[in-house]
């Protein structure tokens, strides 16, 4: 099988350059991505990419398959097509070496939107109780797991990376807007009620099409802009 | 940007900013029609025989075309804001919706102008 993989040490290269491998599949096997970079990283050491928990938990191993954001360790290679398989680093971030880029820009978004729980109230003796009909609102905003693969696929992300939240962000920032137990609504909404922070998303989903843990930012920039059209009338 | 695989719904979209970008150019175009055919009624003979040439009837369909598209797009929008295809699935057909109901009109305008 061929890979195509973006390299690129600032050190060294003056421009990243895209270098062909070859691996030895046995027929009828597969594989995850992961594994086949590990393995060409055995052919070639000066491969860099990162990788931790190699089952799509800790979202370290997002990159650009075949034009399509993805984690690695959880991309069968026999779910993508093509003679050749091109790997690229996540587009819009800077890139550190190879397939690792610079997430600072991202963690920055994620940490303007306060993600933690807030609560004012007085301090119960025990913990905050929900109902499981309050707790069922988390589903699908809870597991996300910043791989950065939505973001990094969203073109408004791309033009305004300081300036909107982006899709990853704002999942995030309604998962404690929606909180029963979070008593900052009100100042969550108002920190998001500008040109940029929220708006720039036009809805196209590219999200969506590529979030490895099936979750929707989509639909949760809507909720928030329902959200803020209904503290506004 | 060369090697990113745009999804249908990204398509749909940038279509929809492309036709709003040329309606806007096409506004001034649009504005002198208009002006001079409400003029007299020798500027209204002068701008129906200008449009009845073939390049002439090329740009008015390619600008009601634009417009129809612009149109369509802009309810998905509309329904996107209440709630209805917001998930990938119902995003994706009504992208798809979007694109053959655009060149439908497309087509039907052709036949109409020709």
């Amino acid at each position: 099988m061929r890979f195509s993989i973006y390299r690129y040490d600032p050190d060294k290269d003056k421009k990243p350059s895209m270098k062909d491998y070859e691996l030895e599949i046995e027929p009828g096997s597969d594989m995850m991505l992961l594994d086949a970079l590990q393995l060409l990283k055995e052919q070639d050491p000066t491969i860099g990419f990162r990788r931790s928990c190699r089952e799509g938990v800790c979202g370290s191993d997002g990159v650009n398959v075949n034009g399509k954001n993805a984690l690695a360790c959880i991309t069968p290679l026999s779910s993508l097509k093509g003679k050749k398989i091109t790997v690229r680093p996540l587009p819009g971030l800077p890139v550190i070496r190879d397939l690792v880029v610079d997430m600072a820009q991202f963690y920055r978004q994620y940490e303007k939107i306060r993600p933690y729980l807030i609560n004012n109230d007085e301090q119960p003796v025990r913990e905050h109780l929900q109902s499981p009909e309050d707790r069922e609102k988390l589903d699908g905003l809870y597991e996300c797991i910043l791989c950065a693969c939505c973001s990094t696929a969203c073109p408004s992300f791309w033009w305004n990376p300081d300036k909107f939240v982006g899709p990853s962000g704002l999942l995030q920032a309604y998962r404690f807007i929606i909180d029963s137990r979070d008593t900052e609504t009100e100042s969550r909404l108002e920190d998001l009620d500008d040109a940029y922070s929220l708006f720039r998303c036009r809805g196209i989903m590219n999200c969506v099409s590529v979030c490895p843990k099936g979750l929707n930012p989509t639909k949760a920039i809507g909720h928030i802009r329902n959200m803020m059209l209904n503290r506004g009338v | 940007m060369a090697a990113f695989k745009w999804p249908i719904t990204a398509i749909s979209s940038i279509l929809h900013r492309v036709t709003g970008v040329l309606l806007f150019l096409a506004v001034p175009f649009c504005l002198w029609t208009l002006e001079r055919s409400l003029n007299s009624e020798a500027g209204f003979l002068q701008v129906k025989s200008m449009l009845s040439g073939d390049c002439a009837k090329f740009i008015t369909w390619f600008i009601l075309s634009s417009l129809t598209y612009h149109i369509i797009a802009g309810c998905k929008h509309l329904l996107m804001d209440v709630g209805i295809g917001e998930s990938l699935e119902s995003g994706v057909l009504a992208s798809k919706l979007v694109i053959i109901l655009g060149i439908l009109a497309a087509v039907g305008l052709g036949v109409w102008i020709w």
